[in-house]
């Protein structure tokens, strides 16, 4: 089934430190994909939350660890007209319209350096996109341990750009450099 | 080379008169605005028209007056609008560190710009404002501005600053208390507002407005000469909107007058093999988040995330962002800074001060040590170059106000003329960075560029070799429907001018816009040929692997050009 939620989220921290709150709640639940998305319809910008679970899930328990909402989307008929956040984060994870993965199938394998083409064979993303490069299968994607690939009109895509080494890098990494606001 | 005294009858412009741009006098800026009929009702959209320091946008009924004459060489002053002192969190050098180095690296004007927040608001501004005092008595050729990096409420930081007055210190105050995003955003009970939910949520979007058109009112009163707004670092985070760029310039005309078309941390890139930190050039090694703008999310083309040669995306791109706001006839000007918070491979790191209780970190401790850092001293790497008829701070500031700006790295050039103007009937004067002029429809547009090629060496010890200039162009379309628009797909580069290897001193480009019949304008840059992709535009900086030394840019500000 797909979930969607509205996390209690908090407000100006880096973005690998929040997925991970967000995956402490999933303790138990066998959720096999997670994204997060940004809702933008109200006048603030609300990140929401979007899972796959196979099997049962204890709705109230994961809502109070989220600190939101959940939703279960109604798929008997694909003609769901309920509406909000939650539905809303719900239907694009299940469509891969957008959202920001965190957890995925495969995720666990390739936490090294591995040609593109194994990231495409060993995993849920569909495919690794270069930017400003065309990637060859065999050109090695250094992940370093983080990978946060993006949905994009249907399919799960990786972004990964030059770096050092003459490699290619994930667009994300877990630890952008620190902009402080003084406040 | 002496002014250009000849007078020019089509100029409005009169001595002595209310319309004398001349006489900055608090009271004759204030009566000339009342006479020039722009009191609170014409700030939106057409303010400065009469000041000469602020072109409005391109309307066909309106007489057509130059901006910016061109004057002969003029005189450039270098300076630096962000630096940051032990009264940032983040930072830690004195006040008197900073100008002293910024003094050494040929700096003429610097501005001190701490971080925005509850504590500075409470404990730093008292602090800083004697500092600066003091190093204005101390360096008595360096003018010392006192400014504020403001956390715009909704979107990224921004240098704002005031020249010295006997209300700059209360106006920062009573600025940062009332529209600083982390002041703002920070709960009552942490000593904050409470008003809005996060610093860069759009919720605070209202706020930064009414900030912008608080500093214009505080300059229609007469309580201070001029006050300047630059967005910095605008495409680190993505959270500057391109419709906020159009507000905010709309708010205040006079105040809101650009971004950094270069951020600072510019060592931020150097490998870690290197000693270096291994980041984003810039800092720019960050990803969307939910207060980012959706239009910017990287794609295969792009990563708007990154820096292309130094320079922020939105300025690097041609028909980008920058030119989507200059294609509409829109006043947006380009600076570049070093953010120094830590200079890389100095020896000093942060003081033990608590911050959050005291509004300072204290004195640097100097560790003996080489440190790896992310900026360097302001002057070293980056200048802000201002065409101003006297080293005076309100000059200064009129300069920046009014355009004549030039963005430069690393001395790639020693100084920069440009003169356009029309070649049949028309401004035949012409016009210099920053400025508008005027030709009728059908006649010859021709552009003079003198680039003074660099003489010495840079503070890297090379003497570095300008390769190319690039004349840019587009047309000039009038306000956009859609006030996110962030493309203007006509504008081109329409000249690449290779610089001879043998050259040296000054040499000098031409180009003739012919038969012009309809509004455009035009800018410059330089590069030196390094890092270029095979259409000859920047490349996007490397995570971790960008020497800032071998890519070396300069971007100067757009001259518009209306058809009459």
């Amino acid at each position: 089934m797909w979930l969607g939620a509205v996390p209690a989220v908090p407000g100006e921290h880096r973005a690998a430190h929040v997925d991970a709150l967000l995956l402490d709640a999933f303790d138990g639940v066998a959720a096999d994909f997670v994204c997060t998305h940004v809702d933008r319809l109200g006048p603030v910008a609300v990140t929401t939350l979007s899972a796959h679970v196979p099997g049962e899930v204890d709705v109230d328990r994961l809502a109070e660890a989220l600190g939101g909402p959940v939703v279960v989307l109604d798929d008997s008929d694909g003609a769901d007209d309920s509406d909000g956040p939650a539905v809303r984060a719900a239907r694009a994870g299940r469509d891969r319209a957008d959202g920001r993965c965190v957890r995925f199938p495969g995720q666990d394998a390739l936490t090294g350096t591995h040609p593109a083409a194994e990231v495409v064979a060993r995993s849920a993303i569909d495919r690794v996109v270069g930017i400003g490069v065309e990637v060859a299968p065999t050109d090695p994607v250094e992940t370093l341990g983080f990978l946060r690939p993006v949905c994009r009109e249907g399919e799960l895509v990786l972004l990964v750009e030059p770096a050092v080494g003459g490699v290619l890098r994930p667009a994300e990494a877990e630890t952008p450099h620190e902009c402080c606001g003084g406040h | 080379m002496s002014h250009d005294h000849s007078h020019d009858h089509s100029h409005e412009e009169v001595e002595g008169s209310w319309r004398d741009a001349q006489d900055d006098r608090p009271l004759s800026v204030a009566r000339r605005r009342f006479l020039a009929g722009l009191g609170t009702a014409g700030v939106a959209g057409t303010l400065g028209t009469a000041l000469g320091a602020t072109p409005a946008h391109a309307h066909g009924d309106r007489p057509a007056t130059p901006v910016n004459p061109w004057r002969g060489r003029g005189r450039w002053f270098a300076g630096d609008h962000h630096i940051h002192t032990k009264y940032s969190s983040d930072a830690q050098y004195e006040v008197a560190q900073q100008v002293a180095k910024a003094r050494e690296h040929g700096l003429d004007w610097v501005v001190i710009t701490d971080h925005g927040g509850v504590a500075h608001e409470k404990f730093s501004i008292d602090q800083v404002a004697p500092d600066i005092e003091r190093a204005r008595r101390s360096h008595r050729d360096v003018l010392v501005y006192q400014g504020l990096e403001w956390n715009i409420p909704g979107a990224e930081h921004a240098t704002v600053f005031l020249p010295p007055g006997r209300s700059t210190v209360d106006i920062l105050r009573a600025f940062e208390a009332g529209y600083d995003g982390g002041v703002l955003s920070t709960p009552v009970a942490n000593g904050g507002k409470g008003l809005i939910t996060r610093s860069t949520s759009a919720d605070g979007e209202p706020y930064a407005l009414a900030a912008l058109r608080y500093l214009e009112a505080q300059v229609l009163s007469g309580r201070t000469e001029i006050a300047l707004m630059f967005a910095n670092h605008p495409a680190r985070r993505g959270v500057d909107s391109p419709h906020e760029f159009r507000g905010w310039r709309d708010a205040a005309p006079g105040v809101a007058v650009g971004m950094e078309g270069a951020p600072g941390h510019q060592a931020a890139g150097i490998k870690a093999a290197d000693g270096g930190r291994g980041g984003g050039r810039g800092g720019y090694d960050a990803s969307p988040n939910q207060d980012s703008f959706p239009g910017y999310a990287p794609t295969a083309a792009e990563n708007p995330y990154r820096t292309y040669g130094g320079f922020d995306w939105m300025t690097a791109k041609v028909g980008g962002l920058w030119d989507s706001l200059l294609a509409e006839g829109r006043p947006w000007w380009v600076t570049a800074t070093s953010d120094a918070h830590g200079v890389h491979k100095d020896t000093h790191k942060q003081g033990t001060g608590d911050h959050a209780t005291t509004g300072s970190r204290g004195a640097p401790i100097d560790t003996g040590v080489p440190q790896v850092n992310s900026d360097y001293w302001p002057g070293f790497y980056s200048s802000t170059l201002v065409g101003a008829d006297s080293k005076s701070y309100v000059d200064v500031m009129r300069g920046m106000q009014g355009g004549k700006v030039v963005a430069v790295h690393g001395r790639i050039i020693d100084g920069l003329d440009l003169r356009v103007r029309s070649l049949g009937e028309g401004d035949n004067r012409g016009v210099t960075i920053g400025g508008r002029t005027f030709v009728r429809r059908g006649d010859d547009v021709e552009v003079v560029v003198e680039v003074d090629l660099t003489r010495g060496a840079n503070f890297a010890g090379v003497v570095p070799r300008l390769a190319k200039v690039d004349l840019i162009a587009g047309p000039v379309t009038g306000p956009v429907a859609d006030r996110d628009a962030l493309s203007a797909p006509a504008t081109r580069v329409v000249e690449q001018f290779e610089v001879a290897r043998s050259a040296r001193g000054t040499v000098r480009f031409t180009h003739t816009f012919r038969g012009v019949d309809r509004a455009f304008y035009l800018r410059l840059r330089g590069s030196d040929g390094n890092r270029l992709t095979s259409d000859g535009n920047p490349v996007m900086d490397v995570v971790g692997d960008a020497d800032p030394w071998s890519d070396l840019w300069f971007y100067a500000n757009p001259v518009f050009v209306d058809v009459i």
